[in-house]
This record gives structure tokens, C-alpha cells and sequence, in this order.
């Protein structure tokens, strides 16, 4: 039988028990109130951080490129180091670690900090460490994470490095200041928070340690990138580089250059190089002053895939292929993609003011009868020139003047990509409301008229004042191919995001691929340069372009490749920096790293041909 | 028993006083966190926005413990029991997290979280015990039962858990006609067994440290407790700004989450934090009164028993009057298992209310 007499005790037990802990609690905060403040004025608790372990980093094949070790080092708590006893420990330290030089160990003597690192102790025998820690009481060891590149340069603008934090950066990211690195460039940095991990803490008294909190370790990250791929890219372009000093006078010696391999189907990036590059590990153990500026001399640290901002020159004709084919805007006169016209080598026309003007075509012999396939297959100025007339008489000072504009942004131009990387460049693509603005705040770059049609017939074969990366041009021949514009991830598992889609039709996509199969074969302007292939280059397409740079530069070489017509996977972009034409040096760039793609057997970098 | 329409809110007639309770503490617990936090960012790493998670989830397992009928209930005991102490039998296959078995990691099968099952099957053991009360029988494989379960988390090592179920079981036999002769004997094997498998040394390194850190009279956050405590005063620091510089205590947020409470509304808050408790009790109570079952008025007073020792062993602790345990408040405390089986608690206390029709 249930006893409610006995339950009832029970309660009143709790009670009393309860009016006790409400007594004490009372007591603390009434009469000890005083005297508690005292004590925690002098508490002086200090927190002592210990870096966590940066999460590692993956390739797509689950090859490690980052990784982190814990090496133990040797730590002096300087609250226990006093005058009586410094002297001992200063020749304790001198006799075990005699590689020290004396100017290292007064540092370590005058450090302000609870605890001051001595020494890594890896490779110091498991006996002397447990003499130094069992003999000497202001001795620890604190296993401390050591960050190292595996694959040194190959990675080193995807990847980035690590460095100490500034001011802003303990603010952005939590962990900077227990941690004392932040990735400052690449992955590393987009990811820091993912990848930093929490610092561990050790709580001090005085000299005493009472209490500790281990650190924990970031999170792994995995990539879309291929190292084998990541690699072919590399030396590729590096061989472009190299072939383009060697056939062209340039006045300053070429060394710049990027290329990125996208995946279509996914938007994932396969490989990223942009060169000159340079080891992050040096980051780690720590730079000289005077490699740091020699690097930084020659843009080392610039990601050219993502930061170079380069006139596209004939790569960019493909907006206006989709521009011509969706609004059914041709070359004055025509109205389908097969009609033709006839292109002499040069186009005079006059504008509505009067003006009289003769654009000239890079073949002063003229391509002869040419439609929209020929247009892109020989890259033909004429017939685009031709379009930016047409759109020019039709809607020039018109709400509608900015269709080709329009177009463009579609396609991500002048846009982020959204990668997940930082300091991403946005590049131009210039309007009427830029010129306007540009008046006031660049005067000397453009015209007291401001806007003209002569500047949208530059814009139309890429030249002017249009710049982009070679990032969004690939991104922008994948969103043509897919009719979405995705944002490009390194991140294997990271979400993808629409930037937004176009309306696109199977017919359109179909005709795009054939038209740029004909850039690889007989007749285009990359025939040269795929010829090693053979038959092989039947399957393959792509676009040559060469922009024209301001000054005394050299062109910029582009080509844009895509690996299959029939199954097309993925979308190369190649840029060499003052390489000269896209048909002699990027292309042959592009055919090696597509050789590698479609599992060929790989062939150097030739020269092209010279064509636009 | 009682055929009731099934609505959103569970079957009808919840209790609202019950609801409100468990949201009021919830509450508090939420104001409680946000005063040991910079920033209200919205990530899963936020401590704020975890526990508005839990005591969500808590909030609807409540809801799911109420559709279970005292009847059935009472049923399943036995197959519940038996399922709780092979749970905890499982443990000692698992590998050791932090030197103790006494969590599973559910990180394999795709879940990021840790449970504790030694939280569950304290309230499985409070209706077992309250089963065989109920039925004037003790029967010795019950009571071996009970003594397995107990030795199954002790072993694991948890201290703290063992001697809260030690003493809840013993109070629950007392609460029986159980001649008082018998109960005194029952305790005294119970107690110096106890401290034998101590002798033995059951336990890990780890708590015998903190046995002998207390004997010595020098835990560090027990005495950081206390002066966090002092701190707050009679008023708190929540409202005015505070002429003290915050003290480390280290756990706040979990096991010693009372003493950053009343170092943030003082004294007053404190004491209303226990007076609601104390009420909680008193409604409860009068229920058992109410009663005509056996069983039921065991349940609710086990139940009670139960969070009352925790309770009182977590505010013990806190203030140094014992060693480290371990046993967090109830609602108070920041942690998943230890909200949702208070909410099964709830759940159960709510079911027995509803079954008296007692709706207010």
C-alpha cells in the first residue's frame, strides 16, 4: 500500500534540504557580497589559447594537398620563471638545444607572454623530454598544429596559405585570435571558418594551470579539383608561356597567364592555374623580405583565373551567336543564319552624324562569302560588326540600345561568378551610363560624345573597354551549354547556386556546338593547332580570340575549349597574357590539356598558327 | 480507462498548467544562455539557438509522451525495462569517449549527436519500481533487475548517476509499506556494497580525483561557483550594469548553469526560480491525494522524487556542499537528453492529470 504519511516526510526532508541551499545562497550574496568582489578583482584568470588543427583538404580523388600534423613543442611558463631561477633555466635550455642562437633565447627570457615556445620538439628524443618536463617545473609540451602544402606550388592560388591575423580579421572570423593564423588567400580563407577549428584554452592562477580546454579540430574539405589534371594544366601553360617569349619580340618578358578546366554538367572546377605561382609553405616556416617582393613584383600572389581582368577579344562573339539567334538580329539584309554576306576585308559605313568610318578585318584579303558558322569558324569581324550596325540603326539611343549588354549580364559578364573564393574581380562591360559616369570620374578615358556606335562594334567582337576573367568566360560558354548560370565551386560538396537561367532551345545548343567544331578543323581558325590530333579533333570544338591591349602590350591570347561535341564535359579556358594570337599559342595550350581530359596520349605545346 | 478525441495539442484536455511550467522554464533557460553569449547569431554552433532547438523537440516529445494511455503504459513496462538494460548492457561494447562508456556516438549512421541513455533509463527504472510497488509483490528477479541496471551505469563509470537512482530507488521503497525494519537493513547492504566496488576501484582515475580533489577541499569551479554566485547579489546583474568583472566558472552553461542564473537575477530569482518548483510539487501532490490507483500515485511520486534528488543534488553540488556529480538541472541546463527526458516526465505527469480529468 501506497504510505502518504512517508511521502509527505520525504517532502518535508526536501524542504529543509532546499532552505538550506537558499540559506547559503542568501549568505553568499548578502554578507559575502563585499569580500567576493575583492577576491575577484585579484582572481586575474588568464586564458592561455592553443591553436586547434586546421581541418585537412582533399582532391578530387581523395588525395590529401593539406594536411596538418601535431608536433610538440616546448613551452616556458614564464609566470614561474623568476631571478633566482632564470639563469638555470637559460643553461638548461642552451645545453639541450645548443642550434638556439643566444638572441633566441633572450627573446624567450624577455617574453610578456604566460607561456612562451621554446622549441619544436619532434625530433628531440622521447627521454630528453621527459627529463626536461619531470625535472623542471616551468617546463610543458603543448602539441601544436603544423600546416604543410603536400603539392607546393601546384595549388597555391586554389588552396591559399595561412598567415597571422590583422585587426579585421579578429573581428570577421571568431577563431583568428585563439587560433593566430587565418587563411588570407584562396580556400583557405573562404573556408576559414570551416576549416579553423575551436582553439583550446588553458585557464591560469597565477602560474598555476586550473583548468584546460582541448582544442577542436576544423572540418575536412574536399574538392572538386583533380591534382593530375591540376597538374597537365600547369605545365601546359607554363610550355604556352615559354613558346610564346620565344616566337614573339615583346618588350616585357611574358610570364603571365591562367587557365581553368569546368565541369559542365556539375559547374564544379576540375583544375585552376594561373601563373607566375609560389610555394605556401614558405608562409608557414616564413618568408624573406626579399623573395616576398621579388613575388610580388611579378603578381605571384594575383589569381589571373579569377583577379586578371582581360579584354575577351573573339571569345566574347559567341553572345552575340546567341544574341543573332534568339532576337533574330543579322547582318543588314539577312534573316537567318545561313544567308551571307560578303566580307572584303574591311566595312566602311556611315552613322546618322555623318561620319564616314572603315573598320578593318585582321585578314585585309577578306573571308569571302560568310554566314554565321563561317562568322565563327574564321572569326570573321565583318559579319559581327555588321549586327552591331544593325542593332545600332534599330535601337541606337533607344531603350533597347543595350541588348547586347543585356545579353552579356545574362551570361554572368561584368557579374561574380560567386566561386567560392575570395577577392573575386568583376571586370566591364561598358554602356552609354558608364561612359556618362566615367566622363566625370575617368575623363581621360573616353570621348566628349560619350557613347557611340563604334563602341558597341568594339564591344561586340570583345575589344574596348570590356574586361573579364577567364573564370566567367567559361562559366559563360557553360551557361550557354546548360541554359543555367551556376556559380563554379571548388568545394566537392558544396551547394550550388543559381545565379539565374536562360531560355536556351536543344536546337540552339546543338547548332552552337557544331559552329564551334568547325574552330577545330579544316578551315577554322585553331585547325592548325588541333591538327596532331588527327580524326580525333573531329569531336572537339572551341573559339580562338586575340585581343588587342592598350600601349606597346602584346595581345592577349584566348582560347575556349570544349572537350567533346558529342558529349561535351568540360569547358577550357586558356589566357596567356601578351601571348599573342589565340590561334598560335592558347589553343595548343587548350589542345594538351584536353589530350589529358579525353585520356589521349598528351603532346607538347606547338605553335598555332597566326591568325586574327 | 478513458476514451479521449485525439487533437493537435494531443488528446484533449492537456493540462495547461503542466504546458505553461515546461515553456516558463524553457523560457528561462533561454534568457538564462543568451546572457552567456556576445552575438545572437542563428548558426548550430550558437548555444542559444541549440537549446530554443531542444526544448522545441522537447516540447513535442511532451506532446507524444501524453498520447501513450496509463493502461498501456502500464504494460509496456516490463518490455521497456528489459529494453533499457540491454541499451545500457550495450554500452560496454562501445569504445570509450573521454574514458567513459557512457554515451553512444550516433556519428555512423549519419547523426551528429551523442546519447546518453543512462537519461532514459532513469525514468524507465521509476516505472518499473513503481510497477512492482503497485503490485505488493517483490518478486527477487525484479529486484535483481533493479540492481543490475544500477551496477550496468555505475560501472560505466558514472557516479553521479548511481547514487541519484540509489537514493530515488530507496525513497520510492520507503514511500511503500515496506516495514521500516526491512528498509533500514535493504539501505545498509545497498550503501556498503556501494562502497565496496569504490574499494575495488570500479572507478576511473578521473573520479577518484575528484572525490579526493574535494576531501582536500580545493575544486576549482565549485569554488569559481560560488563566488559567480555571490556575485549576483540580491537583485542580479541581468538589469543593471554590473560592477564586477564576470567570473570563469568552467561548464556554465550545463551542470552549473544555476550558479550563472542567479549571478544574473540574484537572490529574488533564485528564489523564484525554486518557488515555481516548489508549486510544481504542491499540484503535483495533490493529485497522488486524488488518486485511487496504486499505481499512479507511485509514478507521480517517483517522478517527483526523481527531479527533486536531481534538483537538490545538482544545487549541493554547485555550491561545493558535495563532489562533483555531473547531474544537470532539469530544463535549466543546456543538453538535448537531459530537456527531453524531463519533457517525458511532463509528458507522463500530464497523461495521469488528463486521466483524473484534471485540465486546469
Amino acid at each position: 500500500m501506497f504510505n502518504q504519511k512517508r511521502l509527505k516526510y520525504t517532502f518535508l526532508a526536501f524542504s529543509i534540504l532546499l532552505a538550506f541551499v537558499l540559506i547559503d545562497i542568501f549568505q553568499l550574496q548578502t554578507r559575502e557580497f563585499e569580500s567576493t568582489s575583492q577576491i575577484i578583482e585579484q582572481q586575474n584568470l588568464d586564458k592561455f589559447y592553443i591553436t586547434a588543427p586546421r581541418g585537412e583538404i582533399f582532391d578530387s580523388d581523395g588525395v590529401k594537398i593539406a594536411e596538418t600534423t601535431l608536433e610538440p613543442h616546448l613551452f616556458l611558463n614564464m609566470r614561474k620563471i623568476n631571478n633566482q631561477n632564470s639563469s638555470e633555466y637559460r643553461q638548461v635550455i642552451q645545453y639541450n638545444f645548443p642550434e638556439l642562437a643566444t638572441k633566441e633565447i633572450n627573446e624567450i627570457f624577455e617574453s610578456k607572454d604566460i607561456l612562451q615556445s621554446v622549441i619544436n620538439l619532434s625530433s628531440v628524443e622521447y627521454e630528453v623530454r621527459n627529463n626536461l618536463i619531470s625535472n623542471f617545473d616551468g617546463f610543458l609540451i603543448i602539441d601544436l598544429p603544423i600546416r604543410k602544402y603536400i603539392k607546393n606550388e601546384l595549388f597555391a592560388h586554389t588552396i591559399g596559405y595561412l598567415g597571422v591575423p590583422n585587426k579585421d580579421e579578429f573581428i570577421e572570423f571568431q577563431n583568428a585570435l585563439g587560433n593566430n593564423q587565418v587563411g588570407k588567400n584562396g580556400i583557405e580563407r573562404y573556408y576559414e571558418e570551416y576549416l579553423s577549428g575551436i582553439p583550446g584554452e588553458l585557464i591560469f592562477s597565477g602560474s598555476e594551470i586550473v583548468d584546460s580546454k582541448q582544442p577542436i579540430p576544423g572540418n575536412d574539405l574536399f574538392l572538386s579539383i583533380n591534382s593530375l589534371t591540376q597538374l597537365v594544366t600547369k605545365e601546359s601553360l607554363q610550355e604556352g608561356i615559354n613558346l610564346a617569349n620565344k616566337s614573339f619580340e615583346s618588350q616585357n618578358e611574358i610570364k603571365r597567364g591562367a587557365a581553368v578546366v569546368l565541369e559542365i554538367e556539375t559547374g564544379n572546377i576540375i583544375s585552376m592555374v594561373s601563373l607566375p605561382d609560389f610555394d605556401p609553405n614558405k608562409f608557414v616556416s616564413g618568408i624573406s623580405d626579399f623573395e616576398y617582393k621579388q613575388l610580388d613584383r611579378d603578381q605571384a600572389f594575383n589569381n589571373f583565373a579569377i583577379q586578371g581582368l582581360y579584354p575577351p577579344g573573339s571569345v566574347f562573339k559567341v553572345v552575340a551567336y546567341w544574341l543573332a539567334l534568339s532576337e533574330n538580329i543579322f547582318p543588314e539584309g539577312l534573316n537567318n543564319k545561313d544567308s551571307k554576306v560578303d566580307c572584303v576585308g574591311s566595312l566602311s559605313f556611315g552613322f546618322d552624324d555623318g561620319s564616314q568610318q572603315v573598320y578593318n578585318d585582321w585578314k585585309p584579303e577578306g573571308h569571302g562569302k560568310v554566314d554565321l558558322t563561317d562568322a565563327i569558324k574564321q572569326s570573321c569581324n565583318v559579319y559581327f560588326w555588321d549586327i552591331a550596325l544593325n542593332i545600332w540603326r534599330n535601337f541606337g539611343n533607344t531603350e533597347g540600345e543595350s541588348i547586347l549588354q543585356e545579353y552579356s549580364k545574362e551570361l554572368g559578364f561584368s557579374e561574380k561568378t560567386n566561386v567560392d573564393l575570395p577577392f573575386e574581380k568583376v571586370g566591364i562591360i561598358p554602356d552609354r551610363d558608364l561612359f556618362e559616369e566615367w566622363k566625370i570620374t575617368r575623363p581621360g578615358l573616353v570621348r566628349e560624345e560619350g557613347w557611340l556606335g563604334g563602341d558597341l562594334m568594339n564591344l561586340i567582337i570583345g575589344q574596348g573597354a570590356i574586361t573579364t576573367t577567364p573564370l566567367q568566360v567559361a562559366n559563360a560558354y557553360r551557361t550557354l551549354l546548360t541554359g543555367e548560370n551556376l556559380s563554379p565551386t571548388l568545394n566537392k560538396n558544396a551547394e550550388k547556386i543559381t545565379n539565374n537561367k536562360i531560355n536556351i532551345s536543344d536546337e540552339f545548343t546543338s547548332f552552337l556546338l557544331k559552329d564551334l567544331n568547325t574552330v577545330t578543323n579544316k578551315g577554322g581558325t585553331a585547325y592548325v593547332s588541333f591538327s596532331i590530333l588527327g580524326n580525333k579533333a573531329n569531336d572537339i570544338g572551341g573559339k580562338t580570340g586575340t585581343a588587342q591591349n592598350a600601349g606597346n602590350k602584346n595581345n592577349t591570347s584566348w582560347f575556349v575549349g570544349v572537350d567533346s561535341i558529342s558529349n561535351p564535359k568540360y569547358i577550357i579556358a586558356t589566357v596567356v597574357d601578351e601571348g599573342g594570337s589565340g590561334s598560335a599559342v592558347a589553343a595548343p595550350v587548350s589542345r594538351r590539356i584536353i589530350q589529358h581530359l579525353l585520356e589521349y596520349e598528351i603532346t607538347p605545346v606547338e605553335f598555332g598558327e597566326i591568325t586574327e | 480507462m478513458i476514451n479521449r478525441k485525439i487533437t493537435i495539442l494531443g488528446p484533449e484536455g492537456t493540462n495547461l498548467y503542466i504546458l505553461l511550467q515546461f515553456m516558463l522554464f524553457s523560457v528561462i533557460s533561454w534568457f538564462t544562455l543568451f546572457s552567456s553569449i556576445e552575438s545572437i547569431e542563428f548558426e548550430t554552433s550558437n548555444i542559444l539557438s541549440r537549446q530554443i532547438a531542444f526544448s522545441l523537440i522537447g516540447l513535442i516529445v511532451f506532446f507524444l509522451t501524453t498520447y501513450l494511455s496509463i493502461d498501456n503504459l502500464y504494460n509496456l513496462i516490463n518490455s521497456l525495462f528489459f529494453l533499457s538494460v540491454s541499451v545500457l548492457l550495450g554500452l560496454l561494447f562501445t569504445t570509450p569517449i573521454l574514458g567513459v562508456r557512457r554515451w553512444y556516438d550516433l556519428e555512423p549512421v549519419g547523426l551528429p549527436i551523442f546519447i546518453q541513455p543512462s537519461e532514459f533509463s532513469k525514468i524507465i527504472l521509476v516505472l518499473f519500481i513503481a510497477k512492482m510497488l503497485s503490485q505488493n509483490s517483490y518478486k527477487l528477479i525484479a529486484l535483481s533487475g533493479v540492481l543490475i541496471n544500477l551496477f550496468l551505469i555505475f560501472i560505466q563509470p558514472d557516479l553521479g548517476t548511481t547514487i541519484l537512482l540509489l537514493i530515488v530507488t530507496s525513497l520510492m521503497f520507503f514511500i511503500s509499506d515496506i516495514k521500516f525494519r526491512t528498509a533500514v537493513l535493504g539501505l545498509l547492504v545497498l550503501f556498503l556494497s556501494f562502497f565496496m566496488l569504490l574499494e575495488f576501484n570500479f572507478l576511473g582515475d578521473y573520479q577518484i580525483s575528484r572525490i579526493t580533489d574535494f576531501f582536500s577541499g580545493e575544486d576549482f569551479s565549485q569554488r569559481q561557483s560560488r563566488l559567480s554566485i555571490s556575485s549576483g547579489g540580491l537583485f542580479g546583474t541581468y538589469f543593471t550594469e554590473s560592477q564586477i568583472t564576470e567570473v570563469f566558472v568552467p561548464v556554465q552553461t550545463t551542470d552549473f548553469i544555476f550558479s550563472l542564473f542567479t549571478r544574473n537575477f540574484g537572490f529574488f530569482g533564485g528564489l523564484a526560480l525554486l518557488s515555481l518548483w516548489v508549486l510544481f510539487f504542491f499540484r503535483v501532490n495533490r493529485i497522488i491525494n486524488r488518486t485511487k490507483i496504486d499505481f499512479e500515485k507511485y509514478l507521480l511520486a517517483g517522478l517527483l522524487i526523481l527531479l527533486g534528488v536531481q534538483i537538490l543534488i545538482n544545487l549541493f553540488t554547485i555550491l561545493g556542499f558535495i563532489p562533483l556529480t555531473g547531474i544537470p538541472f532539469p530544463l535549466l541546463s543546456l543538453g538535448g537528453s537531459s530537456i527531453f527526458s524531463t519533457a517525458i516526465i511532463f509528458g507522463l505527469i500530464n497523461r495521469v492529470f488528463i486521466e483524473n480529468n484534471i485540465v486546469v
